[in-house]
């Protein structure tokens, strides 16, 4: 298997091994309010991932070399890769991203000058803006591609070192499979799923209690409505202050039903005479009250 | 020890009985999967998660939206500020909606490269696609209900698209938007269509899908010996359910980051004057926006030849695939044509949508 190959083969499994607990972790920062891209919260995540990394190197790298080239895993597989594989990534890393940077910058100005030649300066904005992005895009993605699989080789021959020093396993394909599967599915299941169950349950409490309860990004023109708080409530002087409210509104019906039969008797009395009783004040319309009319009633009441 | 059944054990006995939950239960996890589990085939099961996640957080959202033009901004707003993790509920529908095309087109790309559409996995395939529409019609809907100037332009753009359609373009727009401007009318379509008519859709689609895929079955890996792969076939239980949940919780975990990485922040309320506000449809319709702005697409001609005629038909030819590509070979390293039309396709995809997020910018 070529140096390229044998790291893609650990390497993009020990990736994704990896990335779900550090989603995990990532979100339980975000929830706290902690950026694991900004600092102190990206070295908490820095540091949590390496043991992380070295259990999703030791496994991946166990499949391959059982499954793959039928050998026995040397022991420490995992912890060997990482220290190697960080070291030779501190290394690697820092140059490809300057080489990385320098070729994107320069396919950037390369399309850009390319366009302020007189057959294209007229070409219309979204037409330029395209044709500009493939041709800076694809150099970018070549060398960017070249970088990678630079990086896969590297990470091959550390790969292929481990390989070099590993005994050939003696067990027939069957048993080799059989093997490799007991390497992922752990003895006590029972433990395991309560362990994990546990955790599901511990996470899932800790995501919601750390969680903002309203947004921590309120918009700028909304106004949150004020409620308005009213006195407290005493049951004895409500109950006082009704009854006097009754009190009140009975004298008046009262009073109102005493006029009513003077008025009564009034109005006997005028028809014997023959003129028409004069309202009372009570009844006259109060000055500048006017009567509601129907375009008054359907006016907006806003 | 005692030998008698537990009360619990009593009850399953009792539905099994009449349910045949035993059947069920073997029928489900007891699938053979040929060559064994494998990561690549996660994508329709986070599918289907997705979209019950969707439901769940959709319903929860209903007890307090108001399809309502007059209402619909203001309740919006409402389960932002007020309501208890209301931010959060409508952050993980918002990209949760997103994550769902993400995971069709993955999922289709999977299927398609595979060569797991090919005979005698054409009706799944079929139906397949049909789901693909399904999905694309609930971002489409759910998109206007915020009721903000974002909705309201993204519609009034997507419904423009769709009146270029000839025949029925224009009926389609009049009754989608159920007046010359989209207005109440238009989201109270909107909203019976995302929440009625499309759930009920998927869900009988999914479930006939499903159904097809079973009777189907897996098409497996498309390299390795017949040694090989019957040595590593496996149960669907346990461990492509194991993968299938890891993958599930790593698309749940991705949905949460975003929505605390990006909460919905609505613009202003929808207004049929843009201002200063550049209309323009859902990222996963930017590239066919873009397309749409090239000169030699401009005109009634251009415009319909980009916004209806192109991607009609290409869905029409994803259609016809499985019967037009009848060579049983499905390794898709000896399948040059269909390697390099993938290729184009998806850098095309990028290549516009990038194009449309950098002409934005140019107008901002």
């Amino acid at each position: 298997m070529s140096s390229v190959k044998l790291g893609l083969a650990v390497a993009w499994p020990a990736f994704w091994t990896g990335v779900p607990i550090k989603v995990v972790i990532a979100l339980l920062l975000l929830a706290t309010g902690l950026h694991p891209w900004e600092m102190p919260g990206l070295a908490f995540l820095l540091l949590l991932s390496i043991p992380i990394d070295i259990w999703a190197l030791g496994l991946s790298s166990r499949t391959v070399f059982l499954e793959r080239l039928h050998l026995q895993p040397p022991a420490l597989v995992g912890l060997t890769l990482w220290w190697q594989a960080t070291l030779f990534s501190a290394l690697y890393l820092p140059i490809a991203y300057l080489i990385g940077s320098q070729a994107v910058a320069g396919a950037q100005a390369v399309a850009s000058r390319m366009f302020e030649l007189e057959l294209l300066k007229t070409m219309p904005v979204p037409e330029r803006i395209s044709i500009e992005l493939t041709m800076w895009g694809s150099a970018a993605a070549v060398v960017l591609l070249v970088l990678a699989l630079g990086w896969l080789f590297g990470f091959g021959r550390i790969v292929g070192r481990q390989v070099a020093t590993a005994r050939p396993a003696a067990e027939p394909y069957q048993a080799l499979v059989r093997q490799w599967d007991l390497l992922r599915v752990p003895d006590d299941q029972p433990l395991v799923l309560t362990v994990l169950a546990a955790s599901g349950v511990t996470l899932v409490v800790l995501f919601w209690a750390f969680m903002p309860v309203s947004t921590p990004h309120p918009h700028e023109l909304y106004e949150k409505p004020q409620e308005k708080v009213g006195p407290p409530l005493k049951p004895a002087e409500a109950l006082q202050k009704t009854e006097k409210l009754i009190a009140q509104a009975e004298s008046a019906v009262q009073a109102l039903e005493a006029k009513a039969k003077k008025d009564v008797k009034n109005k006997g009395k005028n028809k014997g005479t023959g003129k028409e009783a004069a309202p009372s004040k009570a009844d006259q319309p109060k000055a500048g009250k006017t009567e509601t009319t129907p375009g008054n009633a359907a006016a907006p009441t806003r | 020890m005692n030998s008698q059944p537990s009360l619990l054990e009593k009850v399953f006995a009792f539905v099994d009985e009449r349910v045949g939950l035993k059947t069920l239960q073997a029928k489900m996890l007891n699938e053979p999967v040929p060559g064994g589990s494998r990561w690549a085939y996660v994508f329709g099961s986070c599918l289907l998660f997705i979209f019950i996640m969707q439901a769940v957080t959709g319903i929860l959202l209903m007890f307090y939206y108001v399809p309502s033009a007059d209402h619909a901004y203001a309740s919006t707003q409402y389960i932002i500020h007020e309501v208890d993790y209301g931010w959060f509920l409508l952050s993980y529908h918002f990209w949760g909606s997103s994550a769902m095309v993400v995971m069709v087109f993955t999922h289709m790309s999977q299927v398609f490269l595979w060569g797991a559409y090919k005979k005698p996995r054409e009706m799944v395939w079929l139906v397949g696609l049909a789901l693909f529409g399904l999905v694309m019609a609930f971002g489409f809907t759910g998109y206007l209900l915020p009721w903000d100037q974002r909705a309201y332009w993204a519609t009034t753009v997507g419904v423009e698209i769709m009146d270029k359609t000839p025949v029925v373009g224009d009926f389609i727009a009049r009754f989608l938007k159920g007046g010359p401007t989209p207005g109440q009318m238009t989201l109270s379509r909107f909203f019976v269509i995302h929440v009625m008519i499309l759930p009920a859709a998927l869900m009988g689609l999914a479930g006939l899908h499903l159904f097809l895929f079973r009777k189907a079955g897996p098409a497996g890996p498309f390299q390795g010996s017949v040694e090989e792969l019957k040595a590593k076939t496996d149960y669907f239980f346990p461990r492509q359910v194991w993968k299938d949940v890891v993958a599930m919780a790593a698309v749940f975990f991705a949905i949460c980051s975003l929505a605390f990485i990006e909460p919905v922040q609505l613009l202003e309320e929808a207004t049929p004057d843009p201002g200063d506000y550049h209309p323009e449809p859902e990222w996963y319709f930017l590239f066919l926006f873009q397309m749409l702005r090239w000169k030699i697409f401009s005109g009634e001609f251009g415009q319909f030849l980009a916004g209806v005629a192109i991607p009609n038909a290409f869905l029409l030819l994803l259609a016809a695939l499985p019967f037009i590509d009848r060579n049983p070979e499905r390794n898709i390293f000896k399948r040059p044509i269909a390697l390099v039309g993938w290729i184009v396709v998806m850098a095309g995809i990028l290549i516009f949508t990038v194009s449309a997020i950098i002409n934005r910018e140019f107008l901002d």
